[in-house]
């Protein structure tokens, strides 16, 4: 039972993509993202959304990383239930990972009041816990909804891509956990490392959520649907983590 | 035909700025609106606006001093405040706005101070309660109108760069169309000065004898016109969005529009300002339910934009639902903060007594 299911999600899913003409849009290519000049490295990630299954393995394995909070989540692969309108299939699945997306123009920086929040010369965009007041200036200034107010700190909080082991020469913890590969970590300004390849190869089909807001994402995507690229139009979810769990 | 999308997994953020948010951008509009109608009797010498004038300058000092107590407790980590000022950050209103409070309070009480020395000194002599304390503070009880002046326009600087700031500030946001519209501030200007209106109105209301008839009527076309202007700015902002000739107020609009909650608070929005403003022109009566009125919508217009905006999900799909919650993430702050408005109310009252306030001037004056 448990080797059928997988299938079955993963053939509603290829149904689904096929019914996406848009995937195909080229018009809404991106130009390849500049080299960082003044750091060795720039990190990024690139994700592959026709890979990803849904799993929630990279949510859990970022809890346990980074201790964060129940209820709360720096990542999550929002999942929703689409209507198919030229398949057998009434419907289908669409997982779309979400994270912070390091933005090359972060609209969470410049508000910070103390400078409690700053992009590192490698590309990262972190908090510094010391200074930050939690006046939540940031979480409002986010247009991707990645920053919560951390509920055992109560400071802002956010993905970091996993810095503390990416400085120690690891992988992020949602990386090194997806099950399907469908995230790739890696540095920009590598033109022979695996990111930079990917992303150079799949030109005209790297996407970006909300490129409209100007903030130059570092979290790219392969298989972005347009109608999930902004704020989604459609039923929101039932479930709240804050109530489910008290 | 586009298909029918249902979000079956996603993270429902909670509301980031909470009711504690609301209470100070309420106060402190009410505290900078009320000052405004301090001028005409204090700084102007408008004959009739004494009395009111000087009621308004208790109500701007009261809510002046209750503001800063709710935004320090909206601070997830109040005991760092002093962060803002170690770590200035010349990019970000907000840290500005840490400057320009103490800037609008120092001058506020130095303004109250010089206005209400006279009476306080009064007071003492009249062996009212706390005469010891209202001669201390009366220190010597002179009026000093050049000083009054000069405190005045400090204030004045003070109180247009909070004006400002807690506008700006939220308009900024661009993560949230329905936040990022440039009549926003206006909006918070327009209702801050209807309720500072609203609550000299009430406080002229509990003098005895029910106040100065005269000045209610011209408190009441003041609100009057606020409510027009608040109606007229609601319009333009309608039509900016409806038609589409800005893409700003459209994605505002297009954002809330489907929402019935949304629906049902602009037309209670919209009710609310009518009913005031037609009661204001018609029928002021003692400027209580008018008064009150003011205030209603004041709070509510802030509590709309900030607890209703943060409802609205950024990137997922429909709409988050927030209930209040009962403690001091929720409705603890709204009572914690009526509680210190309320004691500091009294204390003052106590010092210099509301119809020494409303009324004895008018002899002097």
């Amino acid at each position: 039972m448990k080797d059928e299911e997988p299938r079955e999600v993963s053939a509603s899913r290829r149904a689904f993509l096929r019914g996406i003409p848009v995937l195909t849009a080229a018009a809404a290519a991106l130009p390849a993202p500049a080299l960082a000049a003044d750091s060795k490295h720039h990190w990024a990630m690139l994700v592959d959304v026709r890979k990803c299954i849904g799993c929630q393995a990279c949510t859990v394995a970022c809890i346990q990383e980074n201790a964060v909070p129940e209820g709360s989540f720096r990542t999550i692969v929002s999942t929703y239930s689409v209507k198919l309108a030229d398949a057998e299939q009434p419907a289908g699945t669409y997982m779309l990972p979400r994270l912070c997306n390091h933005c090359e123009a972060p609209p969470c920086i410049p508000v910070c009041p103390v400078g409690a929040t700053f992009k590192r010369d490698d590309g990262i965009v972190v908090v510094d816990g010391d200074r930050c007041v939690g006046c939540a200036y940031c979480v409002q200034a986010c247009p991707y909804d990645a920053r919560f107010i951390n509920h055992a700190t109560n400071k802002a909080d956010k993905c970091t891509f996993c810095a503390h082991r990416v400085d120690a020469g690891l992988l992020p913890a949602c990386v090194e956990t997806c099950v399907g590969g469908a995230r790739i970590f890696g540095d920009l300004n590598d033109p022979q490392g695996e990111l930079r390849r990917r992303l150079d190869a799949a030109k005209a089909e790297v996407k970006v959520l909300k490129p409209e807001q100007g903030t130059e994402p570092r979290v790219f995507y392969i298989g972005l649907d347009e109608r999930f690229q902004g704020k989604v139009e459609g039923q929101g979810t039932l479930w709240q983590p804050r109530k489910a769990h008290g | 035909m586009t298909p029918d999308i249902v979000e079956t997994v996603n993270v429902a953020r909670e509301i980031a700025w909470l009711p504690w948010a609301v209470q100070y951008f309420f106060l402190i509009g009410l505290s900078y609106g009320a000052w405004l109608v301090s001028l005409p009797g204090l700084v102007f010498r408008r004959r009739g606006w004494e009395g009111i004038s000087r009621l308004a300058l208790l109500a701007a000092l009261v809510c002046g001093l209750t503001a800063p107590v709710a935004l320090l407790a909206d601070l997830h980590q109040p005991g760092r405040f002093w962060h803002f000022y170690a770590y200035f950050t010349p990019t970000s209103w907000m840290s500005w706005g840490a400057f320009f409070i103490p800037v609008y309070l120092t001058g506020l009480i130095l303004y109250a101070w010089l206005a209400f020395r006279p009476a306080l000194a009064r007071h003492a002599e009249e062996g009212g309660k706390l005469a010891g304390l209202a001669r201390a503070l009366a220190y010597g009880g002179h009026e000093s109108r050049k000083a009054l002046i000069a405190a005045a326009l400090l204030t004045f600087v003070g109180a247009a760069l909070v004006a400002l700031y807690t506008g700006v500030e939220v308009m900024l946001v661009r993560a949230r169309p329905l936040w990022h519209t440039p009549l926003l501030p206006v909006q918070f200007f327009v209702t801050a000065l209807a309720g500072g209106l609203g609550l000299a109105l009430v406080f002229n209301r509990a003098l005895p004898g029910g106040g100065d008839p005269a000045a209610t009527r011209r408190m009441a076309v003041a609100l009057a016109l606020t409510q027009l202007v608040a109606l007229l700015v609601g319009a333009v902002w309608l039509v900016l969005g409806l038609s589409g000739m800005s893409p700003v107020h459209a994605q505002a609009l297009a954002e809330v529009a489907p929402s019935a909650n949304w629906k049902v608070s602009a037309v209670w929005a919209v009710v609310a300002t009518v009913v005031t403003l037609a009661l204001a022109v018609r029928r002021p009566g003692s400027g209580l339910l008018i008064g009150l009125l003011a205030l209603h919508s004041a709070w509510m217009m802030r509590w709309t934009i900030f607890i209703g905006g943060q409802e609205v999900p950024k990137t997922g799909a429909g709409y988050y639902s927030y209930q209040l919650p009962l403690g001091p993430e929720g409705l603890m702050g709204i009572v914690g903060t009526a509680g210190l408005w309320i004691f500091l109310f009294v204390v003052l009252t106590t010092l210099l007594p509301l119809d020494r306030i409303g009324q004895a001037e008018r002899v002097g004056a």
